[in-house]
C-alpha cells in the first residue's frame, strides 16, 4: 500500500531516488541540496538503499563519476545547485553527447554574486543548450514522481539523454507537505532495471557508441532528434504513471482554466501554486484569465505554446531568471516563447515579467499585478509595458 | 609461415593492433605494450595519454574517457558500478599525462587517493603538455626548454609520487620503459592489491625533448642511471628502491636532449648537486617507512 508522509522536498527527492533503485551516487554538498544527499547517505547506512555513494571532492567530479558509472551499467544519480552547477559546467556537456541517461536534481538557487542561498532559475536554465531534458517541479510530490519518471524517460532507447528534475531551494526543498510514497513493487513494475544498448565496459563483451565513425554534425543531429522524440516519451511516461499511481502532470505543459481564457500567465516551478490561487480569485471576479505551467523546458513545448497562442489575446511569461543584454531585454522563457509564436498568422501580445530574482519571495500581490496587466493588454490590445521588473514596479491593486 | 602471417599471428595474441598515431620513437607505444602485457585481458581502461591517446586507439580492451581534465573521476564511477554489479574481478586502469595528473586534475587524483577508490591510476609523464605543442607543466624538470619556458624552466619538478605516498595509499611505484621486467613486476603487483594504487611512468618524448627518435630507450635508461628518475615502490609506507644503478653524471642525460641545450656548466653542476642530495635522501630511507 502506498503510504503518505509529511516531508520536505529534499526528502521526497531522496524517496524518488530510493524507489528508482539507484546504484551509484556521486555528489558534493551545497545548500539547498544538502538534505537530499544526507538523507540518501542515511538510507544507504540503514541498508534501505543498496547503492555506492562516492563522496567526491567537487561537482566537476560528481557528474563525471556519475556519468562513468552510467556507462559502466549502473543507474546513477547526482544533485547540485547554483555554484555547483556552474562549477561542473564542463562535465554537464558529457552525458548528452555520450547519450548517458543519468539523472541530476537541480535544487535551484541563485548564482553569486547577485544571489544568496535562495532560488531563481538561472542555474538550470543556463544549461538549456547542453542537451539535458529539464522538468520543473512544483512541490515535493511532483519531485518524487518526476525522479522516477526521469529514469524511465532518459533510459528509453528512443531518448538516451540525461534528465534534470529541477525544483526551487527552500520553497520546495525545505517546505514540508504530505507526499504519497508509492509501493516499491509497483515502481519496479513501472521502471525496469537499467540496461544501455550502446554501452558495455565488461571486457568479455565490450560495446561503445561508434562515435568516430560518424560526422559530428550527424551525432549532434541525433541528440536533437532524441530531444524531439523525448516529447512523445515524456507524455507517454507521464500518462502511464498517472494510470498506475493516480498522478498525471499533463505531460509537457499543464493548462489551468485556459479553455475560454483571453489572457494567460506562463509560470515554471513553485510559482505555479501561488499563481493558481490568483487565477481562481480573478476568475471569481469573472476575468478570463488562465494559467500555463511550463513543466518541461527542454525539449521546449513548441506545439503546445502555439496551440495556446492561437486561442488567446495576450500571453505573459513570468521569468525567474535574467539574460543580461538579451533581445528586447527579455528573460529566457519569454524569448523561447516568442519564437514558438512567430510562425502563427496572428500573434497574441507577448509580455514579460521578471520576478523572484536572487530568491526574493514571489507574492500574491505581484502575481495579481501581472495577471491584471496581461488582462488589460488583452482588453486594450496595448500593453502598459512589454517587459517589467515587477519588484521595481508600483503594483496594480 | 610468411613474415606477414607471423606478424598477424603475433598480434592475435596481443591486446593491441599493429601501428599507431604517435610520432616516430614515442615512448608511448612501448609503455602501453608493457602495461597491457602485465594488466591482461580482464581490464577496462579509463582516460588517455600520451598526447590524447595516440598509442591507445589500437588497444582492444574496453575503454572509456571524457577529456584531458577528467583524471581518475570516471574510474571512481566505473569502480563503484563494478562493485554494485559484483564485478570487482575486473581491473580498472586509469591513465593520464603529467598535465592531467599533476596540474589540472591534481585535486581529483588526490581525492581518489584519499577515498582509496579501487583502481590503478597511472601517470604517463612526458614532462610537458605535449598534445597542445610542448608547454611547461608542473612536472617539467628544472632547466627544460618548452614553448612557454623559452629560456628554461626556473622551478623544479613536482614530486607527485611522494605527495601521493603521503595520502597513505596501499601501493605506488615509479616505472621506466627502459626496465621492462621491473615495470611489469610492479604492474602485476599493483593489480593484486585492492584500493587506490598509483604508478608513475616517465616516458621520453623525442618531439618535445628534442632528441633523435632512435634514442628513446637510451634516454629512458640514462634517466634511471643518473638517478634523475629513480625506480622505487612504496608499499604500505615502506620505501624500496628497486634499482640502484651505478651513478652516471647527469650531463650524459642532459646533453642528449635539445631541451637542455642552453644549460651552462654551472646550471648542470647545480642539477648534479640536487640529484646527488636526493639520491642520498632516498638511500637513507630505503627499506624504511616514509609516511610522515
Ligand atoms: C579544460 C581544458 N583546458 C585546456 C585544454 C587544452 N589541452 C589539451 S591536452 C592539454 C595538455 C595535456 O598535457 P598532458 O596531460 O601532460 O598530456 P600529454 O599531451 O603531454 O600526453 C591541454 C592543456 C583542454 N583540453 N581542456
Ligand atoms: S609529442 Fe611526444 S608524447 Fe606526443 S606522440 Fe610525439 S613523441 Fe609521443
Amino acid at each position: 500500500m502506498p503510504m503518505t508522509k509529511v516531508m520536505e522536498g529534499n526528502e521526497a527527492a531522496a524517496y524518488g531516488v530510493k524507489l528508482s533503485r539507484v546504484e551509484v551516487i556521486a555528489a558534493y554538498p551545497i545548500t539547498p541540496q544538502t538534505e537530499l544527499i544526507s538523507t540518501l547517505a542515511s538510507m544507504i547506512a540503514r541498508g534501505e538503499l543498496k547503492a555506492e555513494y562516492i563522496k567526491v571532492e567537487g561537482e566537476h567530479t560528481a557528474l563525471a563519476a556519475t556519468a562513468a558509472a552510467s556507462a559502466a551499467g549502473a543507474r546513477a544519480f547526482t544533485a547540485s545547485a547554483a555554484q555547483g552547477i556552474v562549477y561542473m559546467e564542463e562535465s554537464i556537456w558529457m552525458p548528452p553527447g555520450m547519450r548517458l541517461p543519468v539523472v541530476m536534481c537541480i535544487v535551484n538557487r541563485a548564482i553569486a554574486p547577485l544571489g544568496g542561498l535562495r532560488p531563481d532559475h538561472n542555474d538550470s536554465l543556463l544549461q538549456r543548450d547542453t542537451g539535458w531534458i529539464q522538468i520543473y517541479c512544483e512541490n515535493g510530490q511532483e519531485v518524487l514522481d518526476t525522479i522516477i519518471q526521469a529514469y524511465r524517460i532518459g533510459e528509453d532507447k528512443r531518448v538516451y539523454l540525461p534528465v534534470a528534475p529541477c525544483y526551487e531551494g527552500y520553497v520546495v526543498s525545505a517546505t514540508a507537505t504530505p507526499v504519497e510514497i508509492p509501493d516499491q513493487e509497483e515502481v519496479d513494475d513501472f521502471l525496469p532495471p537499467y540496461k544501455h544498448e550502446m554501452y558495455s565496459l565488461y571486457p568479455e563483451n565490450p560495446r561503445s557508441p561508434p562515435r568516430l565513425m560518424r560526422s559530428i554534425a550527424e551525432a549532434r543531429y541525433e541528440v536533437q532528434q532524441a530531444m524531439e522524440r523525448a516529447k512523445k516519451v515524456i507524455e507517454e511516461v507521464d500518462r502511464e504513471y498517472g494510470e498506475r499511481f493516480g498522478r498525471y502532470y499533463d505531460g509537457m505543459v499543464e493548462q489551468y482554466r485556459c479553455e475560454d481564457a483571453e489572457a494567460v500567465m506562463v509560470t515554471m516551478g513553485s510559482i505555479t501554486g501561488t499563481a493558481r490561487d490568483v487565477v481562481d480569485e480573478l476568475r471569481a471576479e469573472g476575468k478570463k484569465i488562465g494559467l500555463v505551467k511550463l513543466r518541461v523546458f527542454r525539449p521546449f513545448p513548441t506545439e503546445e505554446i502555439q496551440e495556446i497562442g492561437k486561442r488567446v489575446r495576450a500571453i505573459g511569461f513570468v521569468d525567474r531568471n535574467t539574460s543580461y543584454g538579451a533581445v528586447a531585454g527579455c528573460g529566457i522563457g519569454c524569448i523561447e516563447t516568442a519564437r514558438a509564436l512567430y510562425p502563427l498568422d496572428e500573434h497574441p501580445l507577448l509580455l514579460n515579467y521578471f520576478v523572484g530574482l536572487g530568491g526574493s519571495d514571489v507574492t500574491i500581490p505581484q502575481l495579481r499585478h501581472i495577471a491584471k496587466r496581461i488582462l488589460k493588454a488583452a482588453e486594450t490590445g496595448k500593453p502598459v509595458k512589454d517587459v517589467e521588473w515587477v519588484e521595481l514596479e508600483k503594483l496594480e491593486e | 609461415m610468411s613474415l606477414v602471417e607471423k606478424f598477424e599471428e603475433h598480434y592475435k595474441e596481443k591486446l593491441v593492433r599493429p601501428g599507431n598515431g604517435c610520432c616516430p620513437g614515442c615512448g608511448g607505444s612501448l609503455a602501453w605494450r608493457m602495461l597491457l602485457e602485465a594488466l591482461g585481458k580482464n581490464t577496462v581502461l579509463y582516460g588517455g595519454a600520451p598526447c590524447a591517446g595516440c598509442a591507445m586507439r589500437v588497444i582492444k580492451l574496453p575503454r572509456f574517457g571524457f577529456h584531458f581534465s577528467f583524471v581518475g573521476d570516471g574510474a571512481s564511477g566505473i569502480a563503484a558500478a563494478f562493485k554494485v554489479k559484483g564485478r570487482e574481478d575486473i581491473t580498472v586502469f586509469s591513465s593520464a599525462g603529467d598535465g592531467g595528473v599533476g596540474d589540472i586534475s591534481f585535486g581529483k587524483v588526490s581525492a581518489c587517493a584519499e577515498r582509496n577508490d579501487n583502481f590503478i591510476q597511472c601517470c604517463i609523464d612526458n614532462e610537458a603538455y605535449m598534445n597542445t605543442g610542448i608547454q611547461k607543466s608542473g612536472l617539467t624538470p628544472y632547466g627544460a626548454w618548452t614553448t612557454t619556458t623559452p629560456t628554461g624552466k626556473k622551478s623544479k619538478k613536482k614530486m607527485i609520487p611522494m605527495i601521493l605516498a603521503q595520502h597513505r595509499i596501499p601501493y605506488l611505484a615509479t616505472l621506466s620503459i627502459a626496465y621492462p621486467q621491473d615495470l611489469m613486476k610492479k604492474v602485476r603487483k599493483a593489480k593484486e592489491i585492492r584500493g587506490f594504487r598509483y604508478l608513475h611512468l616517465v616516458m621520453p618524448c623525442p618531439t618535445g625533448w628534442r632528441f633523435p627518435a632512435s634514442k628513446t630507450v637510451e634516454v629512458a635508461r640514462l634517466a634511471v642511471q643518473t638517478w634523475i628518475w629513480p625506480l622505487y615502490e612504496v608499499e604500505k609506507g615502506i620505501l624500496r628502491l628497486t634499482m640502484k644503478p651505478k651513478q652516471r653524471p647527469v650531463e650524459d642525460y642532459l646533453r642528449l636532449q635539445g631541451r637542455f641545450r642552453h644549460l651552462t656548466e654551472d646550471e648542470i653542476a647545480e642539477i648534479q648537486r640536487s640529484v646527488d642530495e636526493e639520491k642520498e635522501r632516498l638511500l637513507e630511507r630505503d627499506g624504511k617507512n616514509i609516511w610522515l
